[in-house]
């Protein structure tokens, strides 16, 4: 009994701590009772089913199911606790002046309780479906009686819980001013935690390279076993001998939270005359801003050529981005865009990458701007057939609700074709069609060519030529003059630095064809690839 | 007016099936709760799969603290488990629903 109690005790311990997080966080809002709630029917409904279907998911995917599910879960419970830090630091201080005009009493308004209703159900899901697993063995193994069975799930149950609640009523004894400080920072650590927990999953299904088998080792002081390890592991993300990638990942995690609520979390300042006015000082400052509020944003799709072969078993960090440069007034200068992606190949003919953009249009501040995943499926093995074909697909949600979300597809192709005075050289072609949904989405099929061809006269350096091209409706492409068209040279080049990795770069300036493309536009790419 | 068919982003996002495991293979068993055998000898340096079989018709759980290995084992059925590569030494794993009975260690060399 003391067993089966044990047990238990120990897989409830992380769901019970995380409720209890969540709980405290979401203190005086209307209805988190109901939503915490919801997440918790939901997460054990959940549990009964991986319990139900675990032999069919242990043998998904070549039978790394499981490590895929867990890290899914936990990954999905990463996005949705950083969104809660970042919307809380958006509007926290809102909710702060209403606290107090409301006396501390109720904190109305429209906060995501549904991001923490979802992190709920996932712990539970999780830990569940364990906890189901364990308590159904013991029930057919036979051997423990029906009564001393039950009441060690029961006294296993109910000890979590126990601890749980204990969390959240000392989180409660927090003045409510600082309770939001405090919880910010708890999420923050938990949400770290659980990337690095993910990666740990993906280490062992052989997804992602450890990259140094337990860096340090404190098991001598805490092991995980205990629990006070257990209840540090949840929240704080604690390993006694962690692997490279998963310090990796915590480090990563805490860095992109902390930055995207303070790039993004900032509450908006409207532009006033008397920023106007400031800038007045500067006068360059005060053209850039009246070229701003004169001409239409001249938003355009990514300046960069996409390759069809994927990268088998590497992790990549990817920051490319573009800066324009046309008269001050046209509206057309000056526009950045920066792009970060990271990138992972698990499969041979598969690579993903997920990445965050931010754009600073002519005079404006930098800011997020959306967020983007991306898939590359290579159709052809590599350099069997004449050229070498891939599938490219991209979904990008913009941080700003009135903002169209957009689905971009086509084929990416690449052949080492023909040659000048003995140099070989490569070409590529992408043909991208983009269509947005949601909110404020047009009917329209955005066109985006682009074309590299380059000269393979040495890895460190290859220079090339480049083409790309926007037209936002090609069923009606309008006049040539409103489309996008560039074109300009490019350098390429690649060093290898094994066993630490390749390192790619790519420079180009692109001259502007039509009225609707600024003269001039800078492009760089770096790519920093591991292999596994 | 024609719009694009949503079908090839299923096709897109479609996975294939990983190729086949290239590391040095070792089996282990899991018969009425316990470990068969109860010590592997795995070399250091080097990226071994773990294969656990369980032969109880009751799910088992391999898992281990030193590893940060924990994998669940549906009775009947079995799983594979990577790891390494590793530093030598004494790695304990157990079985975490039956931890009093279903316990070994990898020794590496």
């Amino acid at each position: 009994m003391l067993g089966t109690a044990i047990i238990v005790f120990r897989e409830v311990l992380e769901a019970a701590l995380i409720v209890g997080i969540v709980m405290a966080a979401s203190i005086g809002a209307r209805g988190r009772g109901l939503w915490v709630s919801c997440g918790i029917a939901a997460g054990v409904i959940g549990a009964g089913l991986v319990a139900l279907f675990a032999a069919k998911i242990a043998a998904a995917a070549s039978g790394i199911g499981q490590e895929l599910l867990n890290a899914t879960i936990l990954l999905l419970a990463v996005g949705m606790l950083g969104w809660h830090n970042i919307w809380m630091s958006r509007h926290g201080r809102e909710l702060a002046v209403t606290a107090r005009a409301v006396g501390d009493a109720v904190i109305s308004g429209s906060r995501p309780l549904y991001v923490l209703a979802v992190v709920v159900g996932l712990a539970v899901l999780r830990e569940g479906s364990e906890t189901v697993l364990f308590l159904y063995g013991i029930a057919a193994g036979g051997g423990v009686g029906a009564g001393s069975f039950i009441t060690g799930g029961a006294l296993g149950l109910a000890g979590g819980v126990a601890v749980g609640t204990a969390l959240y009523l000392g989180l409660l004894r927090i003045p409510t001013r600082r309770l939001f400080t405090v919880t910010s920072w708890m999420v923050l650590l938990l949400a770290a935690g659980m990337a690095a927990q993910a990666a740990g999953y993906l280490v062992q299904a052989d997804l992602l390279p450890p990259l140094g088998d337990a860096v340090w080792d404190t098991s001598g002081v805490l092991t995980e076993d205990s629990v006070l390890g257990k209840a540090l592991h949840t929240l704080i993300g604690y390993v006694s001998r962690p692997d490279g990638i998963q310090i990796l990942l915590y480090v990563a995690t805490l860095a992109a939270i902390w930055l995207l609520t303070r790039l993004v979390g900032r509450p908006v300042k409207p532009r006033t005359v008397g920023s106007l006015s400031r800038g007045a000082a500067t006068p360059l400052l005060v053209i850039l801003l009246l070229g701003a509020t004169g001409a239409g944003s001249a938003a355009h799709a990514q300046l960069k050529v996409r390759y069809p072969i994927v990268d088998y078993r590497e992790v990549e960090i990817e920051p490319f981005g573009d800066i324009t440069f046309d008269k001050p007034k046209s509206g057309l200068s000056n526009n950045q865009r920066y792009t970060i992606e990271y990138g992972f190949g698990p499969l041979p003919n598969w690579f993903v990458e997920v990445g965050h953009e931010l754009a600073a249009p002519n005079g404006e501040n930098i800011t997020y701007d959306a967020t983007e995943i991306e898939s590359y499926l290579q159709l052809t093995p590599t350099g069997k057939y004449f050229g070498d074909l891939a599938m490219f697909a991209e979904y990008e949600h913009p941080l700003h609700r009135g903002d169209p979300k957009s689905f971009a597809f086509g084929p990416l192709a690449q052949t080492e074709f023909g040659e000048i005075a003995g140099i070989g050289a490569l070409h590529t072609l992408n043909l991208l069609f983009k269509r947005t949904v949601g909110n404020n989405r047009t009917d329209a099929t955005e066109f985006d060519p682009a074309w590299q061809s380059r000269l393979l006269l040495n890895p460190l350096f290859q220079p090339g030529l480049e083409y790309y091209g926007q037209i936002n409706e090609i069923l009606n492409p309008g006049k040539a003059a409103d489309q996008q068209h560039r074109i300009g040279p490019a350098f390429v080049g690649v060093n290898n630095f094994a066993p630490y990795g390749k390192l790619k770069y790519e420079v180009g300036y692109l001259f502007g064809l039509t009225d609707a493309t600024p003269r001039g536009t800078v492009r760089f790419r770096l790519e920093y690839e591991i292999p596994f | 007016m024609p719009r694009p068919a949503l079908f090839p982003l299923a096709l897109i996002f479609a996975i294939a099936t990983p190729a086949a495991a290239q590391e040095p293979t070792y089996t282990l068993v899991v018969k009425d709760h316990k470990f068969q055998p109860t010590e592997i000898e795995i070399p250091a340096g080097k990226k071994i799969a773990l294969i656990v079989k369980n032969e109880d018709p009751t799910p088992e759980e391999f898992e281990s603290v030193e590893l940060r290995r924990e994998k669940v084992i549906p009775g009947g059925e079995q799983i594979i488990v990577y790891i390494g590569p590793l530093k030598p030494g004494r790695y304990e794993f157990f079985g975490d629903f039956n931890p009093a009975t279903a316990r070994g260690h990898i020794v590496v060399k």
